[in-house]
């Protein structure tokens, strides 16, 4: 049982995650964020989630909600405030996905 | 989800733990499996220790970072000339050699203990030395078996030709390379030459055959080591057969190879039928594995603490709870006394039956009764207490898991960022995600993957009105939604 399943796992992962950590040209306004030219969609969203939690900017009433400042506003669709939820989706707007 | 928790999956000891996984936390307290625990491993034991304590004996540990030959040579003679004690021993010099071995090529190693020899006029190299070039010649990626041959060669010139321990640290090293046939093949050579294997690689090449070859290759094997030898199967060969087959789930050809067993004279020991028992572990049939626990007590063959976990862990999985718990008491008075393994197996089997306070209250028993959790009960109690919605209590448990320092499992991970998404404790489950990644219980692909499809799952819901909307700090900890996961 136990070796059929990790060979599943270890077979489907390449291809389910392959999106998640493919380094992809950004566009500018994210490599200005970024401070580099290329990154995964992954690197992306710890770089953003890291950057929330060292500014202190999720909402001190409510943690789920994050209080952009400018730099953040410049990459989440110019929003004010962003729900942790949608985060990963905001995200990845960013990382269209490539036609084959 | 899937119907195991991977929470189990360590605590399930015959098979897991002689994969080494990553999930099995050190303290473990439990008795090896099966088949590990017959005596063909005992030998392989004082060897590593040897070399771990040569190396610790030595502060401070050398380790070479690079492949260059004259840059080891340097750090060699810097070693002798600073060092104003007696000239470097034996063991150290090996360790030096062992160190540079795992990154040079193998010619320049034989340099290297060339060099040791013309500087160190008290050095001369002994078995370890030459069997640590052996271990390298073997590991080296080459389709042909000329390295190794090369080394067996320097070994008989240099007045130390090849024993038994020297097949058998070939043998394992090729194996873990992947090099199964060649191992085969350099058995063969040495039964031509009168040095057969000694029944513990005879054993460990079995073993290594049936995991990642065909039974053809295993029973071509073993006739041809018939010929060639007086090696033929014994009852430790009997049970790594019989376990591979388990693993198979094939249980109609393990009760087959019972009988070969018997057949050749063998009496089927405790290992025997644990190993079958687990078989039917596997396949959740509560009753087969009764009926293989009163055969058991018909021969007279005595259960062992491993017996009594496997028979517990078997019909908890099949959902007989009940019978499981009063075996808690059998082992006792049997003079067994239940481990993690046991409680963990139980809580399981309670999680997943519904009743994950009952689970709880058997970590307060085994707590009192002087027996430490481990991680895996933990992700057990977690994983069953976020499935019965009972998530402030998750939180609590979770707060224990993060004080002692345990790892999150996969499916427990999963399972408790599913349950604080879904009430609306975004923030937390970051919390949680971080902290996985910190431990690093999980990899960030995958701890993240499980976030993102959590939030795009609780997206879809929340249009379709079914999932808690998002909450205030004011009324955090309220109501629990009920709502059921795809």
């Amino acid at each position: 049982m136990l070796p059929q399943r990790m060979k599943k796992a270890i077979t489907e992962n390449p291809k389910k995650h392959a999106n998640l950590i493919e380094l992809v040209n950004l566009p500018s306004t994210l490599r200005e964020f970024m401070g580099q030219s290329q990154t995964s969609r992954l690197g992306c969203f710890m770089r953003v989630w890291s950057y929330i939690k060292a500014n202190n900017l999720q909402d001190p009433n409510n943690k789920n909600v994050v209080n952009c400042d400018d730099k953040l506003k410049s990459i989440l669709l110019g929003k004010h405030q962003v729900e942790l939820a949608e985060l990963p989706s905001l995200i990845k707007l960013h990382f269209p996905k490539q036609p084959k | 989800m899937g119907k195991l928790p991977p929470s189990l999956r360590s605590a399930k000891f015959p098979i897991t733990l002689l994969k080494n996984p990553p999930s099995i936390p050190p303290q473990l307290p439990q008795s090896p499996p099966p088949t590990i625990q017959h005596p063909h491993i005992p030998k392989k034991i004082p060897k590593k220790l040897k070399s771990s304590n040569t190396q610790s004996r030595n502060p401070p540990s050398i380790t070479f970072n690079s492949p260059n030959l004259s840059e080891a040579k340097t750090l060699f003679n810097s070693l002798t000339k600073s060092s104003k004690s007696p000239p470097l021993d034996i063991k150290f010099c090996n360790s030096l050699l062992q160190s540079f071995s795992s990154i040079s090529t193998l010619q320049d190693s034989i340099s290297l203990v060339n060099h040791f020899v013309k500087t160190q006029p008290t050095f001369s190299p002994d078995r370890s030395t030459y069997h640590i070039l052996l271990n390298q010649s073997c590991k080296l990626p080459n389709p042909s078996l000329s390295y190794v041959h090369q080394i067996l060669n320097y070994m008989t010139t240099h007045n130390c030709p090849p024993n038994k321990d020297s097949i058998d640290i070939a043998v394992r090293a090729l194996c873990s390379s992947g090099r199964e046939e060649d191992a085969v093949e350099l058995v063969k050579e040495f039964c031509h030459k009168n040095l057969p294997p000694d029944s513990y690689t005879y054993n460990f090449l079995i073993k290594q055959l049936c995991k990642n070859r065909t039974m053809s290759t295993v029973d071509n094997f073993i006739k041809e080591m018939k010929e060639f030898s007086d090696l033929k199967p014994d009852l430790v060969t009997h049970t790594i057969m019989i376990d591979n087959v388990c693993n198979g789930k094939n249980l109609r050809e393990a009760t087959r190879l019972l009988g070969v067993l018997i057949e050749e004279g063998f009496k089927p020991d405790c290992y025997v039928y644990n190993t079958i028992m687990k078989g039917y572990c596997m396949l959740s049939q509560g009753g087969e594995i009764l009926g293989v626990y009163k055969k058991m007590q018909k021969e007279g063959v005595k259960p062992d603490l491993v017996t009594y976990n496997i028979l517990i862990f078997g019909l908890s999985k099949s959902g007989r709870v009940k019978e499981a718990r009063k075996f808690l008491d059998v082992m006792v008075e049997m003079g067994h006394f239940p481990d993690a393994v046991t409680y963990t197996s139980l809580m399981n089997g309670m999680c997943r039956q519904g009743d994950p306070l009952g689970a709880l209250a058997l970590l307060e028993e085994m707590d009192a009764k002087g027996c430490s959790p481990n991680s895996c009960t933990y992700n057990t109690l977690l994983h069953g207490l976020c499935k019965s919605r009972l998530l402030e209590k998750g939180i609590e448990l979770y707060g224990v898991m993060k004080d002692g320092g345990m790892k999150l499992e996969t499916g427990s991970y999963g399972t408790f960022v599913r349950a604080l998404c879904r009430n609306g404790r975004i923030a937390e489950a970051y919390e949680v995600f971080d902290h996985a990644v910190e431990s690093k219980s999980l990899t960030e692909v995958a701890a993240y993957s499980t976030l993102e499809s959590t939030l795009k799952w609780l997206k879809n819901a929340k249009e379709h009105g079914l999932a808690a909307q998002q909450k205030n700090e004011t009324d955090q900890g309220g109501a629990v939604s009920f709502l059921v996961l795809p």
